[in-house]
């Protein structure tokens, strides 16, 4: 698929809207890694761990009534972990400081996962009707 | 003594021009309460927004070597005042009220009064 430029380019500006942020990963919900931007190279594999997560908050979500679970929020003593849904194959999960703007995390996070589940549905489409 | 929810209402319908008003808490940039605001004022953003104004501020006054304290942030728009209270009591620090108001029915000086008054009754 050629959406991966794309993706990258999305992580990017998402990067750089949030301050404090240490990476963005985007995986499908196979737990492929589609695209990743941090400082930490060795924190890619957490983007398939943030796809198991998401998946078990969304079985929590589900049985406690509450419906379909679109994201969620790990604040851990050194910082945040947050996944949102991109679209319905994909997650986006990323790390940051402390110190984030939680508030400012959320709305872009949300912003850029619906923005990513475009770029791959686009994608999809385009490879059904070659 | 004022809730968040009593708080914000008491913003909202006794400053004349009241659009919107929220609770922020800046160590997160979450609201922990809003009133009011529409389409175009969606406090959440609001919320997010200006705790980055406050960050900055503070920071400023680090660099500058400020020992004084921020009262309060006043941003002026064409149509809007916006005004950022930061909560200084005990058990409210880390905490600032936000108003947006109508430029055009307000009352700058008693809006900053009535925040005062509304910050010395809250009590979360």
């Amino acid at each position: 698929m050629t959406v991966e430029p794309d993706v990258l380019d999305e992580l990017a500006r998402l990067r750089a809207r949030v301050p404090r942020l240490t990476g963005a990963f985007a995986a499908g919900t196979d737990g492929r890694v589609l695209a990743g931007d941090t400082t930490d190279a060795a924190a890619a594999h957490l983007a398939a761990f943030g796809v198991d997560v998401l998946e078990a908050a969304l079985r929590l979500s589900d049985a406690a009534g509450q419906g379909l679970a679109h994201e969620f929020l790990v604040h851990g003593e050194g910082g945040y972990v947050a996944a949102y849904a991109a679209g319905p194959s994909a997650v986006l999960t990323l790390l940051a400081e402390p110190r984030v703007n939680v508030g400012r995390l959320h709305l872009e996070g949300r912003r850029s996962g619906a923005r990513i589940g475009e770029l791959l549905g686009g994608a999809l489409e385009r490879l059904e009707n070659s | 003594m004022f809730t968040t929810e009593t708080a914000l209402k008491e913003a909202m319908t006794a400053i004349d021009g009241a659009l919107g008003a929220a609770l922020v808490d800046y160590s997160s940039g979450m609201a922990l309460g809003t009133l009011g605001g529409n389409k175009e004022l969606d406090l959440n953003v609001a919320a997010a927004g200006n705790t980055d104004v406050v960050r900055a501020k503070v920071r400023t006054m680090e660099m500058l070597g400020l020992k004084s304290e921020i009262e309060d942030v006043l941003i002026t728009l064409n149509d809007q005042y916006h005004l950022i209270r930061l909560l200084k009591s005990r058990n409210n620090s880390g905490l600032f009220l936000y108003l947006a108001l109508d430029k055009e029915k307000a009352n700058l000086a008693m809006a900053r009064h009535q925040l005062k008054r509304i910050e010395a009754e809250l009590d979360i």
